[in-house]
């Protein structure tokens, strides 16, 4: 046991490399999500002008999207890595050697928690600045383990297409199924304002409890009634993506 | 001198014949710019869509009517991009080398691949319209007004394209022009792509009126929304042409140079 | 118990693709075993099939007693394993990365401490352990490559083309490291394309080619088994002794057709005839002008096996190459 736990901790120490050792590497990360959620807030920011939009602040309802987009990058990075890994043939040395399969998942997925924290600091700070809403103290931890919880499971959704198509260039699929999961919720807008075919995805997509938990100190109360469906539904989304990643990385010996 | 540029031209006609009839032939290398915005213009129009209900925004029929232009233009630009990216990955590779080095002017070779980044432009802005007209949008001003469409999105194409080719002749490394991807949607995000400008928010909303970018959105914009204005229309051409001439001299500059390090 | 055992293991791939056809071979515990055969023949898919990488399609195979498919873990436990691509991660030390092999493996981090200086000191690598592994040349990843296959201190080391695209100093340094670990009792099956590597470091080599095991056995028995050593001489005095070397020539063994001015003769008895060859010459006063002794190569045993050479495929007569 105290085996698997070392195993893991080696491992995201080495993920966290990418970030310590590379120099400038982690930017695009920290920066895009920030980038995009000033550019969406300074032209969709008057839609809270229409009745029924509950949060004058569009810059407060828009920031925990922004956190779950970042927190999709990092984990589809999670899987890019993974790929590239694979293509090198450094992953063989993992599989190679005794330690078990779920054990090697978990070194590889829960670096993405910690690297989520990044961007999710830069976005804060400088939503903060544009006007959001403090979030008060439980908000604020509510919103970041959010984060962290959506950062493993895109990380494990890029780690099972890493092994299911093996090569870097299976990144874009990794990145953009996120960012739809992540957008077709309650990201721009409340449920009873989104049009159409939008309203009936968001009724049904399990991210839009994960939005709605993580938005919570931002644009009112915390309460535990809004926050345990959206952990419920990354709970889910984990355990379907971890096993369609244990089932990958067992396929890796059969072909 | 003139029987110069009468061969250049020939050979500028024969490579861009080429690079359309590529373009043409693999539909599914558009795939990928084509289907995220489309994507993104799906979830927008169904996320803010309910924007058109606000009394400042200006009459449309639809919010999709309203965005279509936007997504033709994040399409092109984002063609652009992926054009110069290529180009840098053949320049890293030394493919372009084998092209330079034959007896035909450089500029040459280079416009002749834009004219495939034009073709993708008219691809582009024929997908989008079918996409409009499957999903109810009346075009005002008809078939003139798409015609005029296809002619103003695959001439932004081509700007576009001569921009992206310009950053990857003057660096000659694609990690800087895939560096630069972000900026589309910075500079999108200051324009009237996604949204009026008087609904915008200071600072976004001054930067949108004077952007360029979105006087090429408003010249697109117009004849699905509303009858031609001739002004509105001229700035559309001005900036589209003022946005490839930049690229076009960029690229020049940045071929000579190459010419003379011997890169 | 022998080290590795394979019954008619195969590997087919999808789209009919036959990697691996039937292989049955044997390697006793403390030997090194040469997998020689061209690009494409089979060797690193054979051996990411022991090395639990890969499952076979067809037949079985143990490794240190454990079976490939239905004990992987067992086996995992007790093999090194360097491949082809040295697996190594650019961004980490060489310390490091001998220490993420010993947590893998299960090991306290004292004890990877511990390994690690041992190893890289083993390897050469004391001084470069601190620096990146990015910074290292192709000698030394090959040689961390190694340490970090050795950190299990295992029964049975998997080595796949450890010494392609190194140069003649490099190379020699890692056949010394590996014969220093087989007297130490580590059994070693190694891949590669160089039939001098299989000659020089093998106990005994199995060659392959076309997923099928054509030949195995000792480096000398293969070749005894293709011709005997012929001897290559000219006398200084060419015209005039001609003949009578001719007929002392032919009390040695057969007396091949000259060629160039040299005398040639198959050596009956083998190699260890020459000293008496040139004593019965001397006794002729004959004066031996130069002598070669040209043995039969590992690729005369493969051109035998499979009508194809080992290496330079490329340069053959007939302009054909290896699949």
């Amino acid at each position: 046991m105290r085996a698997n736990v070392e195993t893991v901790r080696a491992l995201v120490r080495r993920a966290m490399n990418e970030i310590t050792r590379v120099p400038g590497a982690a930017i695009p990360g920290v920066l895009a999500p920030t980038i995009f959620f000033l550019g969406l807030t300074a032209v969709f920011g008057n839609l809270t002008l229409l009745p029924g939009f509950d949060s004058e602040s569009y810059q407060s309802f828009l920031v925990p999207v922004s956190m779950m987009q970042g927190a999709a990058f990092t984990g589809a990075a999670t899987g890019v890595n993974l790929a590239r890994d694979i293509e090198a043939g450094w992953f063989d040395r993992l599989l190679s050697s005794p330690a078990p399969r779920p054990v090697l998942l978990a070194g590889l997925v829960l670096s993405a928690s910690l690297r989520s924290l990044i961007p999710a600091t830069f976005l804060l700070i400088v939503a903060l600045a544009v006007g959001a809403h403090w979030p008060g103290l439980l908000g604020l931890i509510v919103a970041y383990a959010v984060t962290m919880m959506m950062a493993v499971v895109a990380a494990t959704w890029g780690t099972s297409l890493a092994l299911k198509f093996r090569t870097q260039s299976a990144a874009p699929l990794m990145q953009v199924g996120m960012l739809l999961l992540v957008l077709t919720t309650t990201a721009y807008a409340p449920l009873d304002l989104l049009s159409g075919w939008l309203q009936e995805v968001a009724r049904v997509n399990p991210v839009t409890q994960v939005v709605e938990a993580a938005r919570q100190g931002f644009v009112g109360d915390v309460t535990w009634a809004d926050t345990w469906p959206g952990l419920l539904a990354l709970a889910g989304l984990a355990a379907v993506f971890t096993f369609f990643a244990l089932r990958g990385m067992r396929r890796m010996t059969i072909n | 001198m003139i029987e110069r540029l009468v061969a250049n031209a020939r050979v500028v006609a024969a490579l861009g014949a080429r690079s359309v009839k590529q373009t043409a032939r693999r539909p599914q290398l558009a795939a990928p710019l084509v289907i995220f915005p489309t994507a993104l213009l799906a979830i927008q129009t169904g996320g803010a869509g309910r924007a058109v209900d606000l009394p400042e925004f200006p009459p449309v029929e639809s919010f999709l009517a309203f965005m279509l232009a936007g997504a033709m233009v994040q399409s092109v630009m984002l063609a652009g991009n992926s054009g110069g990216i290529a180009l840098a990955l053949d320049i890293e590779m030394g493919f372009t080398d084998r092209l330079f080095a034959a007896p035909i002017s450089r500029f040459g070779v280079v416009l002749g691949r834009l004219a495939g980044t034009a073709a993708l432009g008219a691809m582009i802005a024929l997908w989008f319209v079918a996409i409009g007209l499957i999903f109810g949008v009346e075009f005002e001003e008809g078939v003139a007004g798409v015609l005029w469409i296809v002619v103003l999105v695959s001439a932004s194409s081509l700007a576009f394209g001569g921009i992206g080719a310009a950053i990857a002749l003057k660096s000659g490394k694609a990690s800087v022009v895939q560096g630069l991807f972000p900026l589309v949607f910075v500079i999108l995000f200051l324009s009237t792509a996604f949204f009026p400008a008087n609904l915008m928010l200071e600072p976004a909303a001054s930067v949108a009126e004077y952007n360029p970018l979105s006087f090429i959105v408003e010249g697109i914009r117009e004849p699905i929304v509303a009858e031609f204005q001739l002004a509105d229309q001229l700035e559309a051409v001005a900036a589209i042409l003022g946005i490839g001439l930049f690229g076009i001299a960029l690229s020049w500059v940045a071929l000579r140079a190459r010419a003379r390090t011997g890169g | 118990m022998p080290a590795i055992k394979t019954e008619r293991l195969a590997r087919e791939f999808a789209g009919g693709i036959t990697a691996v056809d039937g292989i049955d071979l044997e390697v006793a515990a403390g030997e090194i075993y040469g997998f020689l055969g061209p690009n494409g023949a089979g060797k690193t898919t054979t051996v990411r099939m022991l090395t639990t990488l890969l499952l076979p399609t067809g037949g079985s195979a143990t490794v240190a007693g454990h079976d490939v498919a239905s004990e992987a873990p067992a086996v995992r436990r007790k093999i090194g394993v360097a491949l082809q691509e040295a697996a190594l991660d650019p961004l980490m030390t060489g310390r490091e990365l001998i220490q993420l092999q010993a947590t893998l493996h299960g090991l306290p981090r004292a004890r990877g401490r511990e390994l690690g200086d041992a190893l890289l000191q083993r390897v050469g690598l004391t001084l470069a352990a601190d620096r990146r592994v990015g910074t290292y040349s192709g000698g030394m990843r090959r040689r961390l490559d190694l340490a970090a296959a050795l950190v299990p201190s295992p029964e049975v080391l998997f080595l796949d083309e450890p010494t392609t695209g190194l140069d003649p100093v490099s190379r020699g340094a890692i056949w010394e490291e590996v014969e220093k670990l087989n007297s130490e009792g580590t059994t070693v099956f190694l891949t590669t394309q160089y039939l001098e590597e299989a000659d020089q470091l093998a106990d005994r080599v199995g060659i392959i080619s076309a997923g099928r095991l054509v030949a195995e056995g000792t480096p000398a028995a293969l070749k005894a088994e293709v011709g005997r050593p012929h001897l290559e001489l000219s006398l200084a005095d060419g015209e005039v002794d001609g003949e009578q070397c001719e007929s002392i020539l032919s009390r040695f063994g057969r007396p091949l057709p000259p060629r160039d001015g040299l005398h040639l003769v198959e050596l009956e008895r083998g190699a260890s005839e020459v000293g008496a060859v040139v004593r019965a010459l001397d006794e002729a006063g004959l004066a031996v002008e130069s002598l070669d002794l040209v043995e039969p190569t590992l690729d005369d045993v493969f051109v035998a096996k499979t009508g194809q050479h080992l290496e330079g495929a490329d340069e053959q007569a007939d302009g054909e190459s290896p699949p």
